[in-house]
């Protein structure tokens, strides 16, 4: 039997942005339906992304380190690799989040429904869920449905031997040799857990560098050092042929410039990025635009072309980022409250978290070049920096790049350990309009990385006595 | 289907009307071009078309009511099933309430406000903080004065910005107006001022308070121009066209605002700036049976004499029929207005800002002039007129010169025969 209610505010999508604009709203004073697909709260981020990698990703990174303490005179024995504990561990992490959100919700009188949510009509929705169907009358709706791994077309998808993102997250067993399709921030991210736990992991990309379109000298720190830990690392190569044996192994096929390159796999991953999940949702029961990539079009204010529906996070383009989505999320649940809200940012961070990490905001300098947008550089190379050299860091990079007029910064772009947490100042930077002189003259603590922003301005200001520079 | 007709956005300044007159009743059929309501606004009356073909289901206002922008009027059951209606969302108190799925199949189902886009650009100096401040305020960043380290916009300059606004718009300063029981010497009664009059006074008085203004009395010898003028008005009259003095004095106007532009300019709101127009459109001061309105002739540089006179008298009729459209009342750059109909021998007008300049013209006589080089007193038609300016903008010097430049225009024939 079909159940139908009526709800004055819902949310589809319980990850990162749709929690969020959940919350806002039930704290601006709406009566909030959450619906999710999954049982657990979260989103891909929480359970089968972000943060699940993050917690392998620290496991490999100690172990790595560990490992380079030799060439100071500590040496551990070969590690002994549990990986049910492992696993055990990183869901240990993620259930412990899980819990938070859902007292979070139940604190805020949010209602949490699990069920597949599609739409009906602009006012409509319908959930299905184990209980039966759900019919549901709203006044206002905000869609983060999120986004999903793409697949290859060709490829095929149920082998148990190929596998996305969400599989390899979920460490079923370390394969001898990873074939790693795409050189995007998710397949360096798992290839390298995998090649830390002993795993002979390779990587095809189609274009020409990894990472594509992040700047290539941000970029060439990391290669370097995946370089060492990866078995082979093609790029401008591109996977022709994927073929199951009996056995379970997989057969690649890799064409380049150099020719054909035929190659036996344990296990492939592919990771050539995230396709909306635009179409679990009926959308074409609304008056709902989607774009011709399947992404929802949005206004400033999150609004779709529809009145009382808002759209966020992945599901309305890139970047596919879950503090973007969290940003949206409050846009949208301000502005459907009757607030004066946009989303009004002049930069949203981008972090590989890889070892080293590379991370970077606003303008880059292949952004730059490519729309002839003029700037000027202020480098520091963290050879230079105390800090990194004391912790064996030998390569690292920061540099801001300032408007050639104001000389405020218009981007920020990092890469060594510990990126990902510096790229803040930058962000707060640009944000603010700061300029060269203002970071300059703020007093960074000394030894530190995050000094290496100062010091950057400082390069470019020629007040820097921590290298020297030949008089321009 | 229902459509809901709302207030309209009527332009700038025009946030809302009086109902004057209301056409059609529950289960009257219209179609999209018929006028469902008749409003008068601050500036100008106007028709709200019924945009649908159906039948009216509800009426929700009544003559003489005061609606604003966005307010619901009427809604219509649409018979043309196929027209789809996409209608803006709009806002008002009345809507920001209705949060519960609607009960009935409407096509705009939940509205909520809008917020003018009057946040930041990317070279506006201002942290996240203010511009969300600003966004709230619906202050535009681009027009405030940063007074923090480098020229940033401090939430302090967004508090003075509105200080400042609230101290201008609080405008008229409140006349001690004790109330006085006039029926107490003699039978009195009580006439409505109407919508246009109340404006034109708010309006009058702001600028009365807010301009120094100086006015400069001078006359000009239109012997000559009469006789031009007698000479084109049967040609004119065979197409059907009035020929005045107004449209002569315009295009003088629009000659003397090219020679000496700070005429035909705007201080900037800083006050740093002079504003210098490069286009001549002159508003002209229309009396009406509901009050004094200033339609606009645009580029009359580029008009002859007949060309203004017809633009005249369809522009006159129109005004005193309320038919005048919003956008016809702005974007004037200078003002004329002629009591020469009437009578008087001179008189001082108000600047209508935010120009800086006004003329009025006066009855014209014929006066005897004494002729020097003939020793002869000679008839003459002269015509005496005023020159109100802007005294921050124009000094008495220009003025005086601009009066005499007016008659010297005036006397030269060759500026007015097309």
């Amino acid at each position: 039997m079909e159940k139908s209610r009526q709800t004055e505010f819902v949310v589809i999508g319980a990850g990162p942005g749709g929690y969020a604009a959940a919350f806002r709203a039930a704290d601006l004073g709406k009566k909030v339906l959450l619906i999710d697909r999954d049982p657990e709260l979260g989103g891909v981020c929480l359970n089968r992304g972000c943060i699940p990698s993050k917690a392998l990703l620290h496991i490999s990174k100690v172990m790595d380190e560990s490992t380079n303490l030799e060439k100071m005179g500590v040496k551990y024995g070969r590690p002994d690799i549990d990986i049910n504990k492992m696993r055990d561990h990183k869901n240990t992490i993620v259930s412990q989040l899980n819990k938070g959100i859902t007292k979070m919700a139940n604190a805020r009188k949010v209602e949490v429904v699990q069920g597949l949510a599609s739409f009906v009509s602009n006012t409509e929705l319908k959930i299905k869920t184990e209980a039966g169907n759900v019919s549901v009358t709203f006044g206002q709706c905000i869609i983060a449905g999120g986004s999903t791994s793409a697949l290859i077309p060709d490829v095929p998808t149920e082998h148990p031997s190929i596998i996305t993102s969400r599989i390899a997250l979920d460490l079923e067993d370390i394969p001898e040799r990873l074939l790693v399709i795409g050189g995007g921030f998710i397949g360096l991210e798992i290839g390298q857990v995998y090649a830390t736990l002993g795993a002979k992991v390779s990587v095809v990309e189609y274009l020409p560098n990894l990472l594509p379109g992040t700047d290539s000298d941000l970029v060439k720190p990391l290669q370097r050092k995946l370089k060492k830990q990866f078995e082979f690392i093609k790029v401008s190569s591109k996977v022709t042929k994927v073929e199951p044996n009996k056995d379970g192994t997989i057969t690649v096929t890799i064409k380049n410039e150099k020719g054909l390159n035929i190659e036996v796999f344990d296990k492939v991953l592919v990771s050539v990025g995230r396709k909306p999940n635009t179409g679990l949702l009926n959308i074409e029961a609304t008056d709902v635009k989607v774009n011709k990539n399947g992404f929802i079009q949005t206004d400033e204010y999150q609004r779709t072309s529809v009145n009382n529906i808002f759209a966020i996070g992945d599901i309305i383009g890139h970047p596919m980022l879950a503090h973007k989505a969290t940003h949206e999320g409050k846009v949208a649940a301000e502005v459907a409250s009757g607030h004066p809200a946009a989303f009004d940012v002049r930069a949203i961070p981008s972090v590989v978290y890889t070892d080293p990490e590379v991370a970077w905001a606003g303008l880059t300098e292949t952004n730059a070049k490519e729309n002839k947008i003029p700037y000027e550089k202020g480098e520091f190379p963290w050879s230079a920096s105390g800090k990194a050299v004391a912790m064996g860091i030998n390569q690292g990079k920061t540099k801001i790049l300032f408007d050639p007029e104001t000389k405020r910064v218009l981007g920020v772009g990092i890469v060594g350990p510990g990126a990902g947490d510096m790229i803040s100042e930058g962000v707060l930077a640009i944000e603010m309009g700061a300029d060269a002189e203002d970071i300059g003259l703020t007093v960074h603590p000394h030894p530190t990385l995050s000094e290496t922003v100062g010091l950057a301005s400082e390069v470019f200001t020629g007040t820097i006595t921590d290298l020297y520079l030949q008089k321009r | 289907m229902i459509k809901k007709i709302h207030l309209p956005d009527l332009g700038e300044g025009i946030e809302s009307a009086e109902v004057s007159e209301v056409v059609v009743g529950p289960g009257d059929t219209v179609t999209a071009e018929d006028t469902i309501l008749v409003l008068e606004s601050d500036k100008a009356s106007m028709e709200i078309p019924a945009e649908v073909n159906g039948t009216v289901t509800d009426v929700s206002v009544s003559s003489g009511d005061e609606v604003k922008t966005g307010q619901l009027l009427i809604k219509i059951e649409i018979s043309d099933s196929t027209e789809t209606v996409k209608e803006e969302p709009v806002l008002s108190e009345e809507e920001k309430q209705i949060v519960k799925p609607p009960e009935e199949k409407t096509q705009d189902v939940t509205l909520y406000p809008i917020t003018k886009d009057t946040a930041s650009t990317d070279n506006v100096f201002a942290s996240p903080g203010v511009r969300r401040l600003a966004r709230e305020l619906g202050i535009n960043l681009q027009i405030i004065k940063g007074t923090g380290p480098k020229k940033r916009i401090t939430k302090d300059d967004l508090n003075g910005y509105i200080k400042l606004q609230m101290a201008i718009s609080a405008g008229p300063i409140p006349a001690t107006q004790p109330v006085i029981d006039f029926s107490q010497w003699g039978d009195v009664e009580a006439k409505k001022l109407t919508k246009i009059k109340q404006t034109a006074g708010d309006r009058l008085q702001q600028a009365w308070q807010l301009i120094p203004h100086v006015t400069q009395f001078d006359a000009a010898d239109i012997t000559d121009l009469d006789a031009l003028r007698k000479e084109m008005k049967k040609t004119g009259a065979e197409k059907g066209i009035k020929v005045t003095f107004l449209p002569f004095m315009m295009k003088a106007l629009s000659i003397i605002l090219k020679e000496m532009p700070e005429f035909n300019s705007s201080l900037s709101h800083t006050k740093q700036n002079l504003i210098l127009k490069n286009y001549y459109h002159l508003g002209v001061a229309v009396d009406t049976p509901s009050g004094l309105t200033v339609p606009v002739v645009r580029d009359v540089d580029k008009k002859s004499v007949f060309e203004l006179s017809a633009e005249l008298m369809d522009m006159s009729a129109r005004a005193r029929n309320k038919k005048l459209k919003p956008d016809e009342l702005k974007g004037g750059t200078f003002t004329i207005s002629s009591l020469g109909g009437i009578g008087g021998t001179g008189f001082s007008p108000i600047v209508n800002p935010p120009e800086v300049a006004i003329m009025g013209i006066s009855r014209s006589a014929w006066k005897q002039v004494y002729d020097k080089e003939s020793s002869e007193f000679l008839a003459k038609f002269i015509m005496p007129f005023s020159l109100s300016y802007d005294h921050r903008v124009i000094d008495g010097a220009a003025a005086a010169a601009f009066t005499s430049r007016f008659a010297d225009i005036l006397s030269d024939l060759d500026h007015f025969k097309d």
